[in-house]
């Protein structure tokens, strides 16, 4: 066989590992990565003609994977997709953080300092906090940080995929961003 | 919020320039525009992390797989 010809059924032995370990490193529930990861193959299989031997299989399947691992994000969204009127329902305002008068932090939401926030906590726990604060985010609020910190693309992709405004998309990145911060400190950062 | 637009787009130069003034002279912001990059470069270690070294796929996931892919789906 060409080695440039796609082998599809040999990719769950070849690439199944990466791929998954990919995919729960963004969805934390496993049924969720291994689904991803099957939806991958079968996007691939069906799309073979796509498929262009200059691009390896591993990267282009990776690609596939990306683009499934978006549109999860996107049904994420969705279902607890709130309007700007209506974010405050979904997590914490600036209300909580500021003061009304002169929109300063409040005294108990100032930020303490992290100075030795790398010492404090060891790299396992802080990937384990990081994940339990992100995964507290209201749904919509998880989506868009992760398309915009951890899958990187730029705001106005993110908003076309997940119908938001740009007002909109600011807001929930501010907030997300609070209530994160807020997180890492309840779980111990900065208390050092 | 404007430091989360300043990092993603460009912002007007006297918008900038007042955001620089007052994180210069409010400490809890300064801090606060730091922590955030933080959590962000944090994040995104933390996926690369899991992703280098987490677990594996079943075999049984692996067989199944395989089954469709062979049988054309």
């Amino acid at each position: 066989m060409n080695p440039a010809t796609p082998a599809p059924a040999q990719w769950p032995d070849r690439y199944g590992d990466e791929l998954y370990r990919f995919a729960l490193s963004r969805v934390s529930d496993s049924d969720v990565a291994e689904e991803l990861v099957q939806e991958t193959f079968l996007s691939g299989l069906g799309g073979l003609v796509t498929f262009r031997a200059e691009a390896s299989e591993r990267t282009w399947l990776f690609v596939i994977l990306r683009r499934k691992i978006i549109d999860y994000y996107r049904q994420q969204a969705r279902v607890t997709h709130v309007g700007l009127d209506e974010i405050s329902d979904s997590g914490p305002t600036e209300a909580d953080f500021f003061t009304p008068e002169n929109g300063h932090w409040t005294g108990q939401q100032a930020p303490a300092s992290w100075l030795n926030a790398d010492a404090a906590l060891e790299q396992q726990e802080l990937h384990d906090i990081l994940r339990r604060c992100q995964e507290r985010l209201p749904a919509q609020h998880g989506a868009v940080f992760a398309l915009r910190f951890v899958e990187e693309l730029p705001a106005e992709e993110i908003c076309q995929a997940l119908g938001l405004s740009s007002a909109n998309y600011w807001v929930i990145v501010h907030r997300a961003k609070l209530q994160l911060r807020r997180c890492l400190e309840k779980y111990g950062m900065g208390k050092n | 919020m404007m430091l989360e637009q300043q990092a993603d787009q460009p912002v007007p130069r006297p918008l900038r320039a007042s955001l620089w003034l007052h994180l210069r002279y409010c400490p809890y912001c300064n801090r606060y525009a730091k922590q955030t990059v933080q959590i962000a470069e944090w994040v995104r270690a933390s996926a690369a992390a899991r992703a280098a070294a987490g677990p594996f796929l079943s075999d049984a996931a692996k067989e199944r797989m395989s089954a469709r892919l062979a049988a054309g789906a």
